[in-house]
């Protein structure tokens, strides 16, 4: 067989592919450069993508043995963006504190996750309220546990490392800002999308910046959903929330059993907010049901005081700049009640 | 690892830079089977495993056949490989649809039997390597060389990383002399390879997965697929994309190869340019319509035993490549699909056309027939069962009056764009097309390719073709 390659390279004899290489990468640069420059000038920042990788990094550690106890915080995105990773692994030098929590995703299937897993034997904080016991809702993470059971591996996490320090630098790693999704608002004559007001960290851990939000708009929303209360009800009738919650008990039962602690926590929210969960979910049929059996402590973070003092703009989700404060009082509040230690 | 990861950035740029700092061919070929071997490992190391099990049995039952006393312990051996590849094969990704289609003919007899599906992880790549290990064995039985002796030239032939998970399936005569003779990366094999590798990436990253795919999957995906041109523009854009995907993988592993001094068969020849539907199977998938051709179709007989045989082994030859591709009985209907084309094709020829060479204007006419069929055939390859792709099949002649939005437009726009250029490279060679262009422009090109997918990111899709 003939080989293109050899030295002469008669099949290929080609263009002087040095000076091609070298017009193509400055090329490529310049048109990069260009497009970062122009996103820049028009207020966007660069922002890491939370991603099922970037999930998979953080579970990996959780199993991962070493001198500190995992503490792995479960949830959706109260606590996912109101935790300040770095102070609350200085609070609590003997935690490796791990973000698990997803944005708009019930924690139930991490929570299982964890319990089933025997190199598990850590400590779980699970934020949750009573919609997230609902069973309909148990599995909405579970695609993450999938991605990491059947799909991730030791090349995706040089990927997904390599990426976020990508995306940590490059505000053309955003693909709402790419070629594709540029080309069809073009065609489409659209404006491109505002620039974001949450950011992520490497840990998976969020900051929101509600300066750049319309925040009355988000009072306003809740205030509609308040006036039409009468025809509130919540997705899962007291008995049938009630089924899932044994299974909820075994899993925390399995933790227990190997060494490690689960902490059930309910984060603070507005009043508006309150008053729609009540009428959803009396407390006396849902909440106060769950806490009467937990084989887990509870705590309630609307009872604390220390923890209420804080700002909600949006009735639900801190600042970032009163993530530290909240974070120290959190500590406080689970030192206090002894569920973990300084 | 994937060729649109970061990690094969990494990966490729240390083996080339080891490969080349090394004098040795031997010590060159050690690190490219290691390098091969971390590659594969890097999915799942467990099954690295299994890809050195399978490469060792097949090396050393291949000297068997060869070194076998008669013709009836040559084909005892023969056999013993067959049953090994094929059983490992059957067991990893047939296991679930040989268990479910066992159940379904029980029931039919009033037994009812429903296992637990066996929790087995499909082994990546591992269609391809057993197609190579089967070629060698086959081919070594049928007396066409001789087998190496040499363990690791066996084992890179198998393993070379560029092809291992997703093709071209090389044969080994195109491969030994080029394992065997020391090479290196050249000026030309690094700027060709790399050129290769940026158009490779630009089909997959910006194409497949940013224009394509999303447009096929919101159709293949709706509880109930929207009619008419909607349903067109989600099944032209599978058809976009599982083209892109492959052939940008394919693409890849030849550039990827040839940076490193190796030449791949090339797999796709512009094939919705296709005049006929044995013409699309010359210009699709080449390394394995080819493998199908000596191993299968042939030996079924091929044509030399009456036309009734023929069609019958054009048909099995098609669902036999149908069921390769994955475990289900609608890859099974594509390959039938497309036996019955071929088969209906070469009775026209027979009967009705001749031998006669086609007006240019009836080839054009007929080249866009062969593209409607196909695409309609693909429909099958993706649609999750048989509902699914009766009700998108419906889709596509039913009236609907949705308008098309963006996405879906201009993956229509780049559908047609992917076409003419298939048009105009049916002839030519893709890599002798460099050697035509100043380097000037030549690089502003690039450049832009490059760019274009810097400038796409988004969620990494598994190139489709992995799962077989």
């Amino acid at each position: 067989m003939r080989s293109s390659t050899s030295s002469s390279d008669p099949a290929h004899p080609g263009p002087r592919w040095g000076l091609a290489w070298l017009v193509a990468l400055l090329v490529a640069a310049a048109l990069v450069g260009a497009v970062e420059r122009y996103w820049r000038a028009q207020g966007y920042r660069p922002n890491i993508r939370d991603s099922a990788q970037l999930w998979s990094i953080e579970r990996d550690r959780a199993d991962r043995a070493g001198a500190k106890i995992p503490l792995v915080l479960l949830g959706a995105s109260r606590i996912e963006f109101g935790i300040d990773m770095k102070l609350l692994a200085q609070l609590l030098p003997r935690y490796r504190p791990l973000m698990l929590a997803q944005n708009a995703h019930y924690p139930l299937a991490a929570l299982r996750d964890l319990a089933m897993d025997e190199a598990f034997h850590g400590v779980v904080l699970c934020d949750l309220e009573a919609n997230a016991l609902v069973p309909a809702y148990r599995d909405m993470q579970q695609p993450l546990i999938d991605y990491h059971r059947h799909e991730w591996a030791p090349s995706w996490r040089v990927h997904r490392t390599l990426l976020t320090l990508w995306q940590k630098h490059a505000v053309v790693a955003d693909p709402d800002l790419g070629v594709v999704a540029s080309a069809q608002r073009l065609l489409a004559g659209t404006a491109p999308p505002r620039p974001e007001y949450f950011r992520f960290h490497a840990d998976r851990s969020g900051d929101i910046d509600y300066s750049h939000t319309d925040v009355a708009a988000a009072k306003r929303h809740f205030a509609e959903v308040l006036q039409q209360s009468e025809q509130l009800h919540g997705d899962a009738t007291p008995e049938a929330w009630r089924t899932g919650l044994p299974e909820v008990y075994e899993w925390t039962r399995r933790i227990q059993a190997r060494g490690g602690s689960v902490i059930f926590y309910q984060s603070p929210t507005g009043e508006t907010l309150r008053r729609i969960d009540a009428l959803r979910y009396p407390p006396a049929e849902y909440w106060d049901r769950f806490v009467a059996d937990s084989p887990a402590p509870v705590i309630d973070g609307g009872a604390e005081p220390a923890l209420t003092q804080f700002q909600l703009p949006d009735d639900s989700h801190l600042d970032y700049r009163d993530k530290p404060g909240y974070t120290r009082a959190l500590v406080d509040v689970l030192v206090a009640r002894g569920v973990v230690q300084r | 690892m994937q060729f649109d990861s970061f990690t094969f950035v990494v990966f490729f740029a240390a083996v080339l830079a080891a490969y080349n700092a090394l004098r040795g061919w031997n010590a060159r070929k050690w690190l490219l089977l290691g390098a091969s071997y971390l590659f594969y490992a890097a999915w799942n190391p467990p099954f690295l495993l299994l890809l050195l099990g399978s490469t060792t049995l097949d090396w050393w039952i291949a000297q068997r056949i060869d070194t076998a006393p008669s013709q009836r312990a040559r084909k005892r051996w023969l056999t013993a490989t067959l049953i090994v590849n094929l059983g490992v094969l059957a067991l990893f990704k047939y296991n679930r649809w040989l268990l479910a289609n066992l159940s379904a003919v029980l029931a039919l007899g009033g037994v009812h039997y429903v296992p637990a599906p066996p929790d087995i992880v499909l082994p990546i790549g591992i269609s391809f390597y057993t197609f190579h290990s089967l070629s060698y064995c086959i081919d070594i039985y049928r007396q066409k060389f001789s087998p190496t002796r040499n363990w690791r030239d066996y084992a890179l032939y198998v393993a070379f990383f560029p092809q291992l998970v997703a093709g071209p399936i090389t044969r080994f005569p195109q491969m030994r002399p080029q394992i065997e003779t020391p090479r290196s990366t050249t000026r030309a094999g690094l700027g060709t390879g790399l050129a290769l590798l940026v158009l490779g990436l630009f089909e997959k990253c910006v194409l497949a997965d940013g224009v394509f795919a999303p447009v096929a999957d919101a159709f293949f995906g709706a509880a109930t697929p929207p009619a008419g041109a909607a349903a067109w523009a989600g099944v032209l854009a599978f058809s976009g994309q599982i083209y892109c995907d492959f052939a940008g993988y394919s693409t890849c592993a030849l550039g990827a190869a040839l940076a490193l001094g190796f030449e791949l068969p090339v797999n796709f020849r512009a094939p919705y340019a296709a005049i006929g539907f044995s013409d699309f199977w010359r210009r699709w998938h080449i390394s394995l319509s080819s493998w199908l051709r000596d191993y299968l179709y042939v030996p079924l007989g091929g044509n030399r035993r009456g036309r009734a045989r023929t069609y019958a082994n054009l048909l099995l030859t098609m669902l036999i490549g149908g069921l390769w591709h994955g475990a289900a009985w609608t890859f099974v209907l594509w390959g039938g699909l497309h036996g019955a084309y071929l088969a209906i094709e070469r009775a026209l020829r027979e009967h009705v056309w001749g031998e006669r060479e086609a007006a240019a204007p009836l080839r054009f006419l007929y080249g866009l027939v062969t593209l409607f069929f196909v695409v309609l055939a693909w429909v099958w390859f993706r649609a999750p069962g048989f509902a699914a792709g009766a009700a998108a099949t419906r889709s596509l002649f039913a009236s609907g009056t949705a308008a098309l939005d963006v996405s879906q437009q201009l993956a229509l726009l780049l559908f047609a764009a992917l076409v003419g250029a298939h048009w105009l490279m049916r002839e030519r060679d893709l890599r002798a097309l460099p050697a035509r262009v100043p380097a000037p422009l030549l690089g502003a090109a690039l450049g832009l390719l490059l760019a274009a997918i810097v400038l796409a990111p988004g969620d990494t899709h598994a190139f489709i073709y992995f799962q077989f």
